[in-house]
């Protein structure tokens, strides 16, 4: 009842820029309220079938393991994420593990590559990377905080009709540097391209995920005990201040 | 102008910009060198022909590995040309060779010791010929920079392809960096450890799981750090080569330094190494190895060794009104968990400084410090004090909650004049962590205060 439980997808391959410090802020900010997380890491080649999950987490990863994974997706695994999106399971999917939901991505040279196709929308290959610190806002369905998180990527993602974004861009450039979307919201899937980590600067948001989690395990959306994010807020309100003035990452 | 009169111009401006940059008290590492070339597209080949240069690549230990090489061609009587102040770019080395040219544009001195960013390499080998290319290792670093370790892995090979008649000294021990002899001429001399070291544990974070050449999963024989080691791959059969040059054995460790056996071919002699922490050990067996590659005499450097300086910021140690304080840089998760277990390995109380910066020479993403093993320094009873600093102290403080700080008195100090009083009233050493420019400004500062020289006074 009170133990969610957790499953690292890829943490072998989907491990880039400190991500897995998602999973530390979620198993923590239920250790301080006297609940627990069971984290799971499935990995290339198992074949659990993910029926048994509350909250499934990836993170990024380098394009020269993409292929590993593909095959594995392919594989199975494939289906039984689709499943676990359909049946209401709360994802954090970040950068390429946010991409790989989609339906392909294409490169600047015009080659598709099939991937999941769990939520509608796709992500093409640009020139430019767009990287730095940047900031939105949550969507009311998703608690309407404001996030702060460093994005690194090149593709530019599109989203389909039948989803909506993440949040808004405050400031940086987010899906596709355009349209002023962040990320995506389908069902209870969550991804954007946010690394931080994400969760641990963002409390808010972290707590949404978990009430999420709970809400679809046991039908009630819980009240979760306030926990002192002193820490966790300083950070936030550090570099959200420097984000929105310009001098974040600036000599001084 | 004529080619002699625009060499000599350059030379000329290059040596002007640097004395003027000293004289108000900046580095002058690249804009010399900008200006060099600007004058003579070419100056920086004019300046360097004939002498015979080692260049040391790759993420981690360059500027030891370096230092090491350069004691050894000192000690024993050759003046060595050497980029210590870390500006390992084009213009940084260009700056370097020229200042120290005749006003003609000939070179002063017979050797080099160059430090050269792996993105850069293909700029500098093209025009310096070095005889021998070190490759230390290849981690993750700066990521927003370079994009990924494979990219920057890419990167190097492009420079040894540009040089097919300098000896490889690769590091046997990284997948990464192996695979930089694949389909090149060169002739290559492996070195690396022989030996388990640490904890034999498959790292939760490897910059290198899977078999560069087939992608299937490594298999380890043993490990020395994070992905090096002896990996082979079940499926393809791509392993660990040989090592021509090894450590066989580590016979001591301590504060003050390392005493290894190590193996040149079939011989093997004991070494003391004048600095402590195991990549130390590598970086010294990259020296050893470069040195002997290059036709120097191995005596040479084995003896060097036992009193190698540390170099600029890297487990450099100060007396600040008594306190012992001691640097050491730490700039991506590997260096950073070697600097860690290192610290909490201290026997005596000690207080901590974490500095976290996040400018362009630093990476703009810091959110490697939760792939770094602080839990390691948080769980050791020495650690009693906890101090914070930088762009990014409060990043920095919420990564240290997480390793649990325990009940133990921390402060975010943004001021760096209040940071080194309270070093100076530390009654306990304090060990300082800063990434790559908040030690540059550190260092200046703790050099002023101590009377040591800055880096651009060498
Ligand atoms: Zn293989």
């Amino acid at each position: 009842m009170d133990t969610l439980k957790i499953c690292h997808l890829y943490p072998e391959v989907l491990n880039l820029y400190g991500d897995r410090g998602n999973i530390r802020c979620l198993t923590q900010r239920l250790a301080w309220r006297g609940m627990k997380a069971e984290v799971t890491r499935v990995g290339i080649g198992d074949s659990d079938p993910l029926t048994d999950y509350d909250l499934f987490f990836s993170g990024g990863g380098q394009d020269f393991e993409q292929e590993v994974l593909l095959k594995d997706l392919a594989a199975g695994k494939g289906d039984n994420i689709r499943a676990a999106v359909e049946d209401g399971k709360v994802f954090l999917c970040i950068c390429g593990g946010y991409q790989m939901m989609g339906n392909y991505y294409e490169t600047s040279d015009g080659v598709r590559c099939d991937f999941l196709g769990a939520v509608d929308f796709y992500t093409k290959g640009g020139e430019k990377r767009m990287i730095g610190n940047y900031a939105f806002e949550l969507g009311t369905e998703s608690g309407g905080s404001t996030v702060v998180g460093f994005e690194n990527h090149s593709g530019r993602t599109y989203l389909g009709s039948g989803v909506t974004p993440l949040g808004h861009v405050l400031k940086g450039c987010g899906n596709n540097g355009n349209d002023g979307t962040e990320g995506v919201r389908y069902r209870n899937v969550f991804g954007c391209y946010s690394h931080g980590p994400v969760l641990p600067k963002n409390p808010a948001f972290s707590d949404e995920l978990i009430r999420d989690a709970f809400q679809r395990k046991t039908g009630t959306r819980p009240e979760l005990e306030p926990l002192d994010d002193t820490v966790e807020l300083l950070a936030h309100d550090t570099v959200l201040e420097r984000v929105l003035n310009g001098t974040a990452g600036k000599e001084e | 102008m004529s080619q002699s009169f625009s060499t000599a111009l350059a030379v000329g401006a290059c040596k002007a910009v640097r004395a003027a940059l000293r004289v108000l008290h900046r580095g002058g590492t690249t804009l010399p060198g900008k200006v060099a070339m600007k004058i003579d597209s070419n100056i920086l080949e004019k300046v360097s022909a004939g002498m015979d240069i080692i260049v040391v690549t790759g993420t981690n230990g360059k500027t030891t590995t370096c230092n090491m090489l350069s004691h050894a061609l000192e000690s024993s009587g050759r003046p060595t040309l050497a980029n210590r102040s870390g500006a390992n770019l084009l213009p940084g080395v260009t700056a370097e060779f020229t200042s120290n040219a005749t006003a003609s544009g000939h070179p002063k001195k017979k050797f080099a010791v160059i430090e050269c960013d792996e993105a850069a390499l293909k700029q500098v080998v093209s025009k310096i010929h070095p005889k021998v290319i070190a490759v230390t290792n290849l981690f993750r670093d700066q990521l927003d920079r370079y994009g990924e370790v494979m990219h920057t892995r890419d990167e190097i090979k492009k420079g040894i392809e540009l040089c097919p008649d300098a000896v490889l000294c690769l590091n046997a021990d990284d997948s990464l960096v192996v695979s930089l002899a694949y389909q090149v001429p060169n002739k290559v001399v492996y070195y690396g450890i022989d030996i388990p070291v640490g904890r034999q544990e498959n790292a939760e974070i490897s910059d290198a799981r899977y078999c560069i050449r087939c992608g299937a999963e490594y298999e380890y024989d043993y490990h020395t750090y994070a992905h090096l080691g002896g990996f082979r791959c079940p499926k393809c059969g791509y392993s660990r080569p040989a090592a021509d040059m090894a450590v066989t054995d580590i016979l001591r460790q301590d504060m003050s330094g390392s005493t290894i056996r190590f193996r040149f071919g079939k011989e093997s002699e004991e070494v003391r190494i004048g600095l402590p922490a195991v990549y130390n050990i590598y970086n010294a067996a990259a020296a050893l190895a470069a040195y002997t590659a290059a036709g120097f005499d191995r005596k040479e450097i084995i003896t060097s060794l036992s009193d190698v300086h540390s170099s600029f910021g890297r487990l450099e140690t100060f007396d600040l009104d008594g306190t012992k304080v001691q640097m050491i840089l730490v700039k991506n998760p590997a260096g950073c968990n070697q600097a860690l277990s290192y610290v909490a390995g201290a026997d005596t109380d000690y207080a901590a400084v974490f500095c976290l910066n996040d400018r362009t020479a630093d990476g703009h993403d810091i959110s490697w410090i939760w792939d770094a093993d602080f839990e390691s320094v948080c769980g050791d009873e020495h650690l009693k004090r906890v101090y914070v600093t930088g762009d990014r102290a409060e990043d920095m403080l919420l990564r240290l909650k997480y390793a649990d700080l325990g009940g133990r008195e921390y402060e975010v100090i943004h001021s760096q004049e209040e940071l080194i009083s309270r070093m100076k009233q530390s009654r306990i050493p304090v060990f300082v962590l800063p990434n790559y420019t908040a030690m540059l400004s550190l260092r200046a500062e703790l050099g002023k205060i101590t009377g040591r020289a800055g880096f651009w006074e060498g």
